[in-house]
């Protein structure tokens, strides 16, 4: 009975899960290269980056809400965070600022949402092009690279055998999990995108916990710029074009509803590691770019097809 | 076809509605109503809340399919599958809410959706405003057919409304309250114009709770009661106290288990809380073990008074005193931390989760007692959650069920529960019953005798008169935002509440 | 249990999509016995790169080695191309030439392919040598031609053009790409010490042809004297002629680009465009492949092969 409800709650991480699974055995089939603890460790790591910022995706979406500026705040917590390394800072507290400015820029969409009252496509559209622009103009249009190898560590180290990326990844799955399962702000993420005049009527204070949401989507969007700087040993203002998309997709392969209101930190894991799988399996095939984006267009709207014939089943 | 006179029928019918029936799931919204309508008559349709008049209306505008029955227009049987068919045979209908778009102009708007065209792309903007202008003046109102309708005042807009219907050859116009925004002047105004309406052989169906105006402009009136049909009569023939009776004699056929409480303390009062267009001057004041209920018409400001105490929407002016001291309501959040608790009339919109599960909803209001530094105990929430489940008889597979998946009267019970969770003293429910099946609702008035046995106040507002009757210790009845009038239950009957509530002599 | 049907039947969609595409690819690479070369390229999206696809995959097909050809979705997504390669050094192939997105970006992804023992041949964009020295990566030779040279090359024929004085404006390309920082350098340098010439403007339109249209629309409303143009590509510049025909100034301002694209020809013959210098791109994708394949063979390249560079002109198209 247990194991039933269990898996009657979850059936729609499973479905992903099994749909990764067959994605998973099917490449095995295609190339020899795919299954390999080598090339699955560099999938994982390839994932991280994306799968960090849907973590963010997912508690934004959960609220009904969406954040097309995770790419630009990225780019632009990369730049600052290169910059405070270049200048000396210690690595520690360059870490702080880099993850303080997606924050920052986060919390000022949140603000953007909440007291100002704006959609918020408007409001992350709009900071997508001023974090972009501050960027660029921040570093007038050039990358800062170059860094010391205990930042670079952060992309290129290793831990028994797994990669830094994928230990920070899990990490922050974990707590994600975690946050969303076990706390007020995540009971209350679920509460607010699925009923947002009950969660007023129920005394929650809205405004702040929608904040904190886009603060952390910022915050995320910080911590993948030290990743992805780390990794490519520069911080270009150019960085994480369309990233949003692709976190948005991770998210919605995942199972959360663009509804609000429903979603788990699982599937979008799931969700980034189909999407990373399908990436690497079609260049070990040597498939042509064009096709690979088509495949990739067409899994996240199957994705959604499916979420909307099982909805219509259970109403 | 001989059709048989009556005594009131020296004109033709051009409409019979014969036992009309509408169903919706779990519900009869009416059951075998008959109403006829004669050439360039004003017909009233009268009854209360949810006596079936809306329903009966939305049939014959093509808003709904009746379940069963026939209707009869001009001799002949048609039947209504949609608005436009209805406009095709000529029935208009104007709402309470104008269907008017703003941005436009009363041009535009009349023609909305059959313009005239010079090619098959292109708009004869000149027609259009030539025919609109004659129309208007045509009804000798005084409104320039270029304006917007989103610069005119409400009487205009009207009359704009007014001039679509003629514009479709309307030969029968539905008017849903078409007094309740006006001024006495513009009422007079609309008078005049329904009196040419008439001349010129529109019957007009006429909804309206205003007694006072009925004898005024109708000429006939048929009266519904819970969506059964109650009768027609000559409206000349007819006394105010004669239509409230027929609205609201009813039998107490439920069954409601009061038991009387010893009153005790004050525990909420009100003074003087005005807001701006819906509140106006309430005073009253609500003590430990009783249950007070609310009256009134829809729109009288109930619904308004339960947000304004509960935080939900500003007030202008007023004090709130809890066990005697003057607070500050800004939001929800300061209501609930006096102990103050909301079951909202539309629980799926504003009371419930849906797509979170049982616990998470009774818990949602109170989540700070069960955590700590933001971390909810999972244990603690449980038992919290089980205990109200049990106690409530909630019936639910698991607590991790998702509200969605219940009954009505189990999601209502989840509701109650949040608040029972919060800890809440003064409880305000509206419209607590609004469709639970029969045996819900007797659960439901037990545990309010079992929660003011334990010294809470409850604030009930409904509709359902022998609820309120049969539930509280004293009726609060409202009128146009103010309170018209607070008695003892023992001291008032159907027929009083009813009278206060419609401002009836 | 009805759910899970639906599930079952959607994830066969997904796949049979999957399979499908998957197998119209198949057939070209069925004899993977023989050597493989991938050619990763920042896009497939330019012309430039497209022409330079073509020649590779002619010179493979006449040297009858393998070849697989990548590029990323977006020009300036370094990110992706270095996961490119990282699948291609787990798909385990003989030689990887890349056009790198970014000359510092790509030395990690270098140094991974290094550390698989896969020999690295640069093609068009240089890497930041100094960096890629500090990172302990080495490359087996550069085959590209000196933008720097190209740049030289269209600053020289402005300068006799205007006489020696005159006001010019630049189009940049998107600030800090090794390709287009090196091509104003040397424009820059033929323009040294031509005191009565002045660059008026130096703006970036990121690459593309829509921005080159509307930078260059505002260009001559700022300064509506300017009698030329560099722009660091030809997409850009085609973009300036149209802005130029819209205001009816066509022939009355010298519009040199970079790249001499297919595009960029035919604006040349019909008198729109001034001149491009051309760089060759089918010329070094062969090359490309040609080297690949002796390094397979174990010989030892230069380590810079220069593809030729030049400047086209009416007068010498064709």
């Amino acid at each position: 009975m247990k194991s039933k409800e269990f898996l009657l709650h979850n059936a729609r991480q499973f479905g992903t899960l099994f749909g990764l699974f067959v994605l998973v055995i099917l490449l095995w089939i295609l190339t020899p290269h795919f299954l390999t603890i080598s090339n699955l460790l560099n999938v994982a790591q390839q994932t991280s980056i994306n799968a960090i910022i849907a973590v963010g995706m997912t508690f934004v979406i959960i609220t009904a809400g969406i954040d097309l500026s995770v790419g630009s705040i990225m780019a632009f917590s990369g730049v600052v965070l290169a910059s405070a390394l270049d200048a000396g800072l210690p690595l520690p507290l360059a870490l702080l600022i880099g993850l303080a400015i997606g924050m920052a820029c986060g919390l000022f969409n949140g603000l953007l949402i909440t007291y100002g009252h704006l959609p918020p496509f408007i409001s992350t559209l709009g900071m997508m092009s001023v974090a972009r622009g501050a960027a660029l103009l921040y570093t007038r249009g050039r990358p800062i690279s170059g860094f010391g190898e205990n930042f670079r560590s952060l992309a290129t180290g290793e831990i028994i055998g797994l990669p830094a990326p994928v230990i920070i990844m899990i990490f922050i799955y974990i707590i994600a999990h975690f946050v969303l399962t076990r706390t007020k702000l995540g009971r209350y993420t679920y509460a607010i995108g699925g009923n947002e005049e009950a969660a007023v009527l129920s005394g929650i204070n809205v405004k702040f916990f929608k904040t904190m949401v886009y603060g952390l989507c910022g915050m995320l969007s910080g911590l993948a710029a030290i990743i992805l700087t780390a990794r490519l040993n520069s911080a270009q203002p150019i960085a994480g074009i369309m990233y949003e998309l692709d976190a948005i997709a991770a998210t919605v392969i995942g199972g959360t509803s663009l509804m609000g209101g429903e979603g788990r930190i699982v599937g979008t894991l799931i969700g980034a590691l189909i999407m990373g799988v399908l990436r690497n399996g079609l260049n070990l095939l040597g498939i042509s770019s064009f096709i690979q984006q088509i495949v990739i267009g067409s899994v996240i709207i199957i994705a959604v097809l499916i979420d909307m014939v099982l909805k219509r089943h259970k109403k | 076809m001989i059709v048989k006179q009556s005594k009131s029928a020296e004109k033709d019918p051009v409409l019979e509605m014969r036992n009309i029936r509408k169903t919706f799931p779990g519900v009869v919204a009416l059951d075998d109503v008959n109403f006829t309508l004669l050439s360039g008559e004003v017909h009233i349709l009268l009854g209360e809340n949810g006596a079936g008049k809306s329903t009966l209306v939305k049939i014959l505008s093509g808003a709904y399919q009746k379940s069963g029955g026939n209707i009869v227009l001009f001799g002949k049987d048609v039947e209504i599958k949609n608005p436009r068919q209805a406009q095709q045979l000529g029935i208009s209908i104007i709402y309470q809410e104008f269907n008017l778009i703003s941005q436009l102009s009363a041009a535009e708007n009349i023609f909305l959706g059959r313009e005239f065209l010079l090619s098959p792309t292109i708009i004869d903007q000149k027609r259009i405003l030539d025919s609109a202008q004659s129309l208007l003046n045509d009804l000798g109102v005084n409104i320039d057919a270029r304006q917007l309708v989103g610069e005119l005042g409400v009487a205009q807009q009207q009359m704009v409304e007014v001039a679509k219907a003629l514009s479709l050859n309307a030969k029968i116009l539905i008017m849903d309250e078409p007094t309740s925004a006006l001024t006495k002047n513009e009422i007079i105004e609309l008078f005049a114009i329904i009196r040419k309406l008439k001349n010129r052989g529109v019957s007009v169906i006429y909804i309206s709770h205003r007694l006072e105006e009925l004898s005024e402009i109708g000429d006939r009136i048929t009266v519904l009661r819970d969506g059964k049909y109650i009768g027609t009569h000559q409206i000349s023939e007819m006394t105010q106290h004669d239509l409230i009776r027929m609205m609201v004699n009813r039998e107490l056929k439920e069954q409601f288990p009061k038991q009387k409480q010893q009153i005790g303390d004050e525990i909420l009062r009100i003074e003087r809380l005005n807001r701006q267009g819906s509140l106006n001057n309430i005073n009253f004041t609500l003590y430990r073990g009783e249950i007070l209920g609310v009256a009134g018409l829809l729109g009288s400001g109930r619904t308004e008074l339960a947000r304004a105490i509960f935080g939900a929407d500003k007030i202008d002016s007023g004090m709130i005193y809890v066990d005697g001291k003057l607070q500050i309501i800004n939001k929800p959040r300061n209501a609930i931390n006096l102990d103050i608790g909301y079951l909202s009339e539309d629980r799926k919109a504003e009371g419930l989760v849906l797509d979170l599960s049982v616990q998470s909803n009774i818990c949602l209001a109170s989540l700070g007692r069960f955590s700590k530094f933001g971390v909810v105990s999972n244990k603690q929430e449980k038992d919290a959650a089980s205990e109200y489940v049990k106690d409530l008889r909630i019936k639910t597979p698991g607590l991790n069920q998702k509200v969605l998946f219940l009954s009505g009267g189990n999601q209502q019970k989840v509701v109650v529960s949040k608040w029972l969770c919060s800890n809440a003293k003064v409880l305000i429910f509206d419209e607590p019953t609004r469709g639970i099946d029969v045996g819900s609702k007797v659960e439901i008035y037990q545990l309010m005798n079992r929660l003011t046995a334990e010294g809470a106040a409850i604030m009930m507002i409904s509709s359902e008169l022998p609820e309120i009757l049969g539930m509280s210790n004293r009726v609060m009845i409202m009128r146009e935002g103010s309170i018209a009038g607070i008695y003892d239950t023992d001291n008032v009957t159907q027929e009083k509440i009813l009278q206060n509530a419609l401002g009836a002599a | 249990m009805n759910n899970f049907r639906y599930l079952f039947t959607a994830v066969l969609l997904i796949l049979s999509v999957f399979l499908l595409l998957s197998g119209c690819q198949r057939g070209e690479k069925k004899d993977a016995e023989g050597p493989l070369i991938a050619l990763v390229m920042k896009t497939l999206n330019n012309p430039f790169f497209i022409d330079m696809q073509r020649g590779a995959e002619d010179a493979a097909k006449k040297l009858g080695v393998t070849l697989l050809v990548q590029a990323a979705e977006r020009e300036v997504d370094v990110e992706k191309q270095m996961q490119i390669i990282e699948n291609l050094i787990q798909r385990g192939v003989d030689v990887l030439c890349i056009t790198p997105s970014g000359s510092k970006e790509i030395i990690p992804a270098i140094v991974k392919a290094n550390k698989a023992d896969i020999p690295v041949l640069i093609v068009d964009t240089r890497v930041d040598s100094i960096s890629l020295i500090e990172a302990g990566g080495k490359i087996t030779t550069f085959i590209g031609s000196d933008n720097f040279d190209g740049g030289r090359i269209a600053g020289e024929y402005i300068v006799n053009s205007l006489d020696g004085k005159g006001e010019v404006a630049i189009l940049e390309g998107i600030p800090g790409h090794e390709t287009g920082d090196a091509r104003m350098s040397g424009f820059h340098k033929a323009l040294e010490g031509k005191k009565s010439i002045k660059i008026v403007t130096s703006q970036t339109a990121n690459w593309e042809r829509d921005q080159g249209f509307n930078v260059f629309q505002n260009i001559m409303q700022s300064y509506p004297s300017v009698q030329a143009l560099f722009s660091c590509n030809d997409m850009m510049a085609l973009g300036a002629v149209e802005a130029i025909a819209a205001a009816g100034k066509t022939g009355q301002i010298i519009v040199v680009g970079f790249d001499a694209i297919k595009d960029g020809r035919d604006a040349i013959k019909k008198g729109t465009m001034t001149g491009s210098v051309a760089q060759h791109p089918y010329e070094m994708g062969k090359i490309a492949v040609e080297e690949a394949v002796k390094v397979i063979n174990g010989e030892k390249l230069p380590g810079y092969i220069p593809v030729k560079i030049e400047l086209i002109i009416r007068e010498n198209l064709n």
